[in-house]
């Protein structure tokens, strides 16, 4: 039963991610942009990395909630047009956002989870090749993961 | 049946283990969480400091947290506020993850109220043994668990049986220059700190390799001298000692009034129940879970819980008083050393300071301080890089996010102090059964109620005071601190102090319950007071003298 459950909980939680993930990967990609020395957030692949860390169990519900709802109040602020802006709009969109507690909190939240994404061992998807911990010179530290999550 | 029933396997339950199955007895260790080995343990900073992947998943176990609003107690599920009170749910418990920087008591801690007297709104009481008869087993566990160090004659430094440390202290970062110049100037004395981590090889234990990430994080050489390494790997090896894990003990049942039979235990993987038997049952669950596990295995001979005709049994509960504050050492700004050699990774700081033990100022008076450790900013590299990422109250994103990133983590490394001073036990820190909240197995869960003492924060400022000094003359920048009354969640002692006089203390000076003959508590929970300086010495030492107490029960048994 509770397998049954956790089940559902998962689709529910990849459909609403699925929802918001343009926008997700929209507003990583403007916080990591390319073209700087710092990996950006497409070529560590920061958001396929955000859907699998908040699907794992041990992820906090809460948070995971805020995420998504965040994401949701973003494109309602700006009438879903969020995403065909240029990226000056972009920079005003959030920076606007930032102003209100909400969200500062959550921009907060999704660069915090970015920085996991840039600085985690790549066994988990992305810091492909080392890029984020070579930036800052870095080998990470050993012994490496043998497993995601300690196998949990 | 087993000659003894350890609930638990951190530092006390491992020495309780090593001891019994050392002489001869059938032991079993019940530990709540899983097995995790050396191999297990890589510098893995999302699983291990990011998650709850060991310790519990607070929507699934959690504490509640009493808080006074507007002059009435309410208490919060800690899945709420996110505030954790477990700590290494694994074999060996937190032991696995600690840094290791420990302290013996000083003899004066043992007498706090004959020394001082007492402190208004604070239940404060002298132990009924002194530091000589625990310090054959401080000794006893600086050999066994593998603590290296040096030893430095101290105005505050207890006396000691042997000369000095059987391993040296482990490598120091060439910081260390700095701060002894800095404390000689300001007539401070810093001292080596004894450490909990092997700086050579010993029994099948690797020294220390210097990973640069060993607080939070278990160790892959043997090196640190965890419950687990040091005293439940032996254990095993006597093929005396039975490990279950994955389980979780909901009560001790009894069928007389000064025994326990069996202990109710869940199979955390199945959720099947099964009840094992045991001559002693020794309870070493950490202060918090200890006393709740008593009171919630009440009975018809025991209605206010196990063991509890005192009233108790979770009252006092004390943590670690004090705080912590840093400053960066910018490349620009070095003095003394070269930025290289602070840059260096993995190498330890290796100081403390142990001047404002006891103070007696011109100015504030006589009382009773703390102690002081030094070390590096943890360097976990998401949250360094995480950190200070605003200017003028803003994220920084974008094209500037490279450069804040890199000059955050390459052109200064942040040195840390943190403070130990007593908490002092009062009225308003304890642990009870909650009424409405149940864990997943269904039983009440500990609502803790962690007010701090006044003094308390009065001793973490003075001591803070000094110790930005120290920075200041380092010549660190953007120094600050922080001191608090609200608890460190990984320090938990107290909630069945012992004592000699049954209605006043729930554990006789062997940390054998009063009321229940077969029923010892070895953990932190014994302690009525507990000093300046992190616990664990003291608890490894403690529940050596208390195994040796067991091993001389069971020979009358037999």
């Amino acid at each position: 039963m509770q397998r049954i459950v956790g089940q559902r909980a998962s689709a529910s939680f990849e459909k609403q991610f699925r929802q918001r993930e343009a926008i997700l990967e929209a507003v990583q990609e403007h916080l990591f942009p390319q073209g700087n020395d710092l990996p950006s957030a497409k070529t560590m692949k920061m958001t396929a990395f955000l859907f699998d860390t908040m699907k794992h169990a041990s992820f906090d519900k809460d948070i995971k909630a805020f995420v998504l709802e965040g994401a949701k109040e973003l494109d309602s602020r700006e009438k879903g047009k969020f995403l065909a802006m240029t990226q000056s709009q972009k920079e005003a969109s959030l920076r606007d956002y930032e102003t209100t507690r909400y969200g500062s909190a959550w921009l907060s939240r999704i660069m915090t989870l970015s920085m996991e994404a840039l600085f985690c061992d790549p066994i988990y998807g992305s810091n492909v090749a080392e890029a984020g911990w070579k930036f800052v010179g870095s080998d990470g530290g050993f012994p490496r993961p043998q497993t995601k999550y300690l196998g949990v | 049946m087993y000659d003894v029933v350890i609930i638990g396997s951190g530092a006390s339950g491992g020495a309780v283990a090593y001891t019994l199955c050392k002489a001869g007895y059938k032991v079993a260790v019940l530990e709540k969480g899983r097995l995790l080995n050396r191999k297990d343990f890589s510098k893995d900073e999302l699983a291990y400091c990011r998650r709850d992947l060991i310790t519990p998943n607070l929507f699934d176990e959690y504490h509640t947290i009493d808080e006074k609003i507007e002059g009435k107690w309410v208490s919060k599920p800690t899945y709420v506020s996110g505030w954790s009170f477990w700590n290494g749910n694994v074999v060996g418990g937190s032991s696995n993850f600690m840094s290791g920087m420990l302290h013996r008591l000083h003899p004066d801690d043992f007498r706090l109220k004959s020394k001082y007297g007492d402190i208004e709104g604070a239940n404060i009481v002298d132990w009924p043994i002194s530091y000589e008869e625990l310090e054959p087993y401080y000794a006893l566990s600086e050999e066994l668990v593998g603590i290296s160090g040096h030893y430095q004659a101290h105005p505050f430094e207890p006396k000691r049986s042997t000369p000095n440390f059987s391993q040296p202290p482990t490598k120091e970062n060439a910081v260390v220059k700095l701060l002894d110049k800095s404390c000689r100037a300001l007539s401070i004395t810093p001292l080596v700190t004894p450490r909990a981590v092997l700086s050579q090889n010993k029994a099948g234990r690797d020294a220390c390799y210097y990973s640069n990430l060993c607080g939070s994080y278990g160790c892959s050489s043997g090196a640190k001298g965890s419950s687990r390494e040091a005293l439940i790997q032996p254990a095993l090896a006597t093929g005396n000692l039975t490990l279950i894990t994955n389980a979780h003990v909901k009560s001790l049942h009894s069928e007389a009034k000064d025994s326990v039979k069996y202990a109710v235990v869940i199979d955390t993987i199945t959720g099947k129940e099964k009840h094992i038997e045991g001559k002693i049952f020794v309870v070493a669950a950490q202060a918090h879970e200890s006393a709740r596990l008593l009171l919630n295995s009440h009975n018809k001979y025991h209605p206010s819980g196990l063991g509890n005709s005192s009233g108790e049994v979770g009252k006092n509960l004390i943590f670690s008083g004090g705080g912590s504050g840093q400053g960066e050492l910018h490349k620009a700004d070095l003095k003394e050393i070269k930025f290289d050699e602070l840059m260096t990774t993995g190498l330890f700081v290796n100081r403390s300071v142990l001047d404002w033990y006891f103070i007696d100022d011109w100015w504030d008076g006589k009382f009773k301080g703390g102690s002081v450790e030094f070390m590096f900013e943890h360097q976990n590299l998401i949250n360094r890089a995480r950190k200070d990422n605003e200017v003028d109250g803003k994220l920084v994103w974008g094209k500037a996010l490279g450069g804040h990133v890199k000059e955050r983590l390459q052109t200064q490394k942040s040195i840390r102090f943190e403070i130990f001073n007593d908490w002092l036990p009062h009225d308003d820190c304890f642990v009870s059964l909650d009424e409405k909240h149940k864990d997943k197995y269904g039983m009440p869960v500990g609502k803790l109620r962690v007010e701090g003492h006044p003094q308390d924060v009065k001793v973490g400022e003075y001591i803070a005071t000094k110790c930005e000094k120290i920075l200041e003359e380092m010549g660190a920048k953007n120094i600050y601190s922080g001191v608090s009354s609200s608890p460190p969640s990984n320090l938990i002692a107290g909630g069945c102090r012992f004592g000699n006089d049954p209605k006043t203390s729930v554990l006789n000076k062997y940390c054998q319950s009063h009321d229940v003959s077969n029923l010892f508590i070895a953990d932190g929970s014994f302690m009525p007071t507990g000093g300046s300086v992190a616990y664990t010495w003291t608890i490894y030492a403690n529940a050596f003298r208390v195994a040796d107490h067991i091993v001389g029960v069971l020979k009358k048994l037999t």
